[in-house]
C-alpha cells in the first residue's frame, strides 16, 4: 500500500506518513497558517499527482502558492470555482478547470473525475508521468466555503462523494474548514467522513497543530510554521 | 414529438419526447452528463421552438459559453426563442422576499410570467440549487409553474445525491414521463459512463443502459462489447457460441483437422440492461495483429485458457500482458475442467503472474452455466459502482 509523506517527521518517521485512501479535515481558525499547512500536505513529491479545488483563490494564486513550493507544475492541477464569474468565457486546459460557481456541484464533480481520468490515463503532465497507479493529492480549500452556499446535508452527501472517489482511488485528501463560523453539529458531521483530523489553533500569534486519528500519533498539541512549503515542528 | 437530440435515444423512445411530457436527466455525481440536457436544448433551439432556461447556479452569460464550448460551436444559436432566469434573478428574489414561502412565491410567478409572454413550448431546468433551497415540492411547483398550456415540456437536470430513492420520487409521486439516469463506472483503471433509461410512460420500452461517450460536443451511444482472447484451441469459439444463441465464429479447418478462427467470433447477450457483444479473437499466433484491434474499446476481456494445458501458459502470458497495457478490467476462466489433470489455481496464477485480485474461474466452456457465470461476473466487477 502507497504511503503519502507528509514532510512532518513524526507522522513521517513513526508510521510511514498518510495511508493510501485516507481523507483528513483540517480544522482551522481564520488568519492560522492552515491553508500553508494544507497546501504544503497537498505538495506532489516526484512520481505524484495534486488537485486543488479553490473556491477562495483563483488558481493563478494557487499556482503562485505551489511554485513557491518548488512543485513541477505538471503535475498539479486546479479547478477554480472562482475566476469563471469575472472571465464567463475562459476556456478550460489539461490542468487548469473552471467552475461557474461554488454553488455549482455538478461542475466541481465533473471536473474532478475529468482530472482524476486524465492523471490515469497518463494525459495530464505533457506527456511525462508519474508514479503508476498515481498517488494523488486532493485538497478542497474550503469546505467552509461551500458550506456558505449550500444546505448541510446537501454538502454532506456531495463531501461523501468526493471522499469516497479518494479512497477509491488510493489517493489522500485534505479538506479545511473554518471551526469558527460553524456549529458543532456541522462540524461533527463532516469529521463523520474523514479518516483523522488535524486542528490548528493560535495562541499568542504562535499556530499549534494536532494530528487526530492516525494510529500511534500523539494527539498533542505542537507549535509549527511552514517554510517554503516545508512544514516544521517545534519552536 | 420533440427529439432529445442525441442520436439512438430518439429512437429508444419510438421518435422522441411526446409534447408536454415532464423529463428529467438524474445525474450522478462526477460524471459528465451535462451535454444531454445541453443536447436537447439544441435541438430545440435549431429546430426554433420556444424555450425557457432556468439556471439558478450560474449567470446565462457563463452557461451560453459553457454550452458552446461543450458543443464546440458559436454562441450564435442563443439568438433564436430562449429566455433565462439565472443566478442573478436567484439573488434578487432571495433579496426581496423573507420568508421561504415568500421566495418560493416569488419563483413562481416569475417562471410563470417569462413562460406566459414568450409563450415558451419547452421549459430546461436546472434543479440542482432550487432543491437546496426550496426542497423537491418547491422544485416541483416551479417547474410546473412553467407549464402554462398543457403541451409544454418540461426537462430538468438533477445532480442526484441521493439515487434510486429520488428517482422512485419522480417516477410514482410526481408521474414523470421519461427519466434518465446517467451514471459511471469506475474501477480504478478504467472508466466508462452509461445511460438508463428508466422510465417512460408512454410506452413499455424495457429499462436499458447503454454506454455512451461524449466527442465532438455530441452524446454518442454505443454498444458495449467483451473479448475472449487467449492462446489457440483453448476454446474461445466454444465459450462464445455458448455465451449466446445468435453466436457465429469464422471457422476454417486447420492442419490437425480442428477447427480454428481466422476472423473472429461474434455473440450477443443481455444483462443487467446491458445489451453486450461478446467477441472471441482467433488464438494462433500468425493472427496476432488483428488482437488488438479487436481489443479496443472492449469494456472487459476474458482470458480463456485450457487448464489442462501447462505448456500453453507462457503464450497466455503474453495475452495478460497485452490487456495490462491496455488496462483492461479481466477476468480468467480455466477451461476444459471437465477433464482430468487441470492445473490448480496457485499453479496457474503463478505461471501467469496474476495478481490475488484478478478472478479466477474454472469452467467448461460446454456448460452455458458457466459461460454465463464468467461474463456475468465480468460485468458486475465492470459496473459496481460501490461508495
Ligand atoms: N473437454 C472439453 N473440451 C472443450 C471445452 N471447450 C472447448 N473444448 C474443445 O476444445 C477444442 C477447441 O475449441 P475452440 O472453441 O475451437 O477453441 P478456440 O480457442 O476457438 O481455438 P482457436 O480459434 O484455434 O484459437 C474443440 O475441440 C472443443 O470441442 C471444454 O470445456 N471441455
Ligand atoms: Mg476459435
Amino acid at each position: 500500500m502507497y504511503n503519502f509523506k507528509s514532510g512532518i517527521v513524526q507522522i513521517d518517521q513513526g508510521f510511514g506518513g498518510f495511508e493510501a485512501g485516507t481523507n483528513f479535515l483540517v480544522l482551522a481558525p481564520p488568519m492560522s497558517l492552515a491553508e500553508d499547512l494544507a497546501y504544503s500536505l497537498t505538495k506532489p513529491l516526484p512520481g505524484e499527482y495534486a488537485i486543488v479545488l479553490s473556491t477562495n483563490d483563483r488558481a493563478a494564486e494557487v499556482i503562485d502558492a505551489f511554485k513557491v513550493m518548488e512543485v513541477d507544475k505538471r503535475y498539479v492541477g486546479t479547478i477554480d470555482a472562482i475566476t469563471k464569474s469575472s472571465t464567463p468565457g475562459i476556456a478550460d486546459t489539461t490542468r487548469l478547470m473552471f467552475v461557474a460557481s461554488p454553488t455549482d456541484l455538478t461542475g466541481i464533480g465533473i471536473k474532478f473525475s475529468k482530472m482524476v481520468e486524465l492523471i490515469f490515463d497518463g494525459d495530464f503532465s505533457d506527456g511525462e508521468s508519474g508514479l503508476f497507479p498515481p498517488p494523488v493529492r486532493f485538497c478542497v480549500n474550503s469546505v467552509s466555503t461551500l458550506l456558505m452556499y449550500r444546505k448541510l446535508e446537501v454538502l454532506y452527501q456531495f463531501l461523501h462523494v468526493l471522499t469516497s472517489k479518494v479512497k477509491k482511488i488510493d489517493g489522500v485528501g485534505f479538506y479545511l474548514l473554518n471551526n469558527e463560523s460553524f456549529d458543532e453539529k456541522t462540524i461533527s458531521l463532516v469529521k463523520q467522513l474523514m479518516t483523522g483530523v488535524i486542528e490548528v489553533k493560535i495562541e499568542q500569534s504562535t499556530n499549534y497543530l494536532r494530528i487526530m486519528g492516525i494510529k500511534g500519533v500523539p494527539s498533542k498539541w505542537q507549535k509549527f510554521s511552514v517554510q517554503k512549503g516545508q512544514v516544521v515542528i517545534g519552536p | 414529438m420533440i427529439s432529445t437530440g442525441i442520436n439512438g435515444i430518439d429512437d429508444m423512445l419510438g421518435g422522441g419526447i411526446p409534447r408536454g411530457s415532464r423529463v428529467m436527466y438524474s445525474m450522478e455525481p462526477g460524471v459528465d452528463g451535462q451535454l444531454f440536457m445541453i443536447s436537447t436544448l439544441f435541438a430545440a433551439l435549431s429546430k426554433g421552438l420556444s424555450c425557457l432556461v432556468v439556471l439558478p447556479h450560474t449567470t446565462f452569460d457563463i452557461f451560453k459559453h459553457d454550452a458552446a464550448m461543450k458543443r464546440g460551436c458559436t454562441m450564435e444559436i442563443f439568438n433564436k426563442k430562449v429566455v433565462f432566469i439565472d443566478a442573478v434573478d436567484r439573488e434578487r428574489i432571495e433579496k426581496s422576499s423573507r420568508t421561504r414561502k415568500d421566495v418560493l412565491k416569488a419563483w413562481e410567478t416569475k417562471v410563470k410570467k417569462l413562460s406566459k409572454e414568450n409563450a415558451v413550448e419547452i421549459a430546461f431546468i436546472y434543479v440542482d440549487l432550487l432543491y437546496n433551497d426550496l426542497g423537491l415540492e418547491g422544485t416541483i411547483s416551479i417547474a410546473e409553474a412553467a407549464k402554462t398550456s398543457g403541451t409544454t415540456t418540461l426537462i430538468l437536470e438533477h445532480l442526484n445525491l441521493e439515487g434510486r430513492s429520488l428517482i422512485d420520487q419522480f417516477i410514482e409521486k410526481y408521474s414523470y414521463d421519461l427519466i434518465i439516469a446517467i451514471s459511471s463506472a469506475f474501477r480504478s483503471q478504467l472508466h466508462f459512463n452509461y445511460f438508463t433509461l428508466m422510465h417512460t410512460s408512454w410506452s413499455n420500452v424495457p429499462r436499458r443502459s447503454v454506454p455512451f461517450i461524449a466527442t465532438e460536443g455530441r452524446v454518442v451511444p454505443y454498444i458495449p462489447k467483451i473479448v475472449v482472447t487467449g492462446p489457440t484451441q483453448a476454446g474461445k469459439s466454444t465459450f462464445v457460441t455458448n455465451a449466446s444463441d445468435l453466436g457465429f465464429s469464422i471457422d476454417r479447418r486447420g492442419v490437425a483437422g480442428d477447427p480454428t478462427t481466422v476472423a473472429m467470433d461474434f455473440g450477443w447477450l443481455h444483462w443487467k440492461n446491458f445489451e453486450i457483444t461478446v467477441y472471441g479473437t482467433p488464438g494462433q499466433q500468425r493472427f496476432d495483429s488483428v488482437v488488438p484491434m479487436l481489443l479496443s474499446h472492449a469494456m472487459g476481456i476474458v482470458l480463456l485458457i485450457d487448464a489442462t494445458k501447462p505448456s500453453a501458459l507462457e503464450r497466455a502470458r503474453h495475452h495478460v500482458q497485452l490487456i495490462r497495457e491496455k488496462r483492461l478490467p479481466m477476468v480468467i476462466a480455466a477451461n476444459k475442467s471437465d477433464l482430468p489433470g487441470t492445473m490448480s489455481d496457485s499453479e496457474i496464477r503463478k505461471g501467469l503472474d496474476l495478481q490475488k485480485d484478478v478472478p479466477l474461474f474454472f469452467i467448461s466452456a460446454t456448460r452455458k452455466g458457466d459461460v454465463r457465470l464468467v461474463l456475468e461476473s465480468l460485468v458486475d466487477y465492470i459496473t459496481q459502482y460501490t461508495n
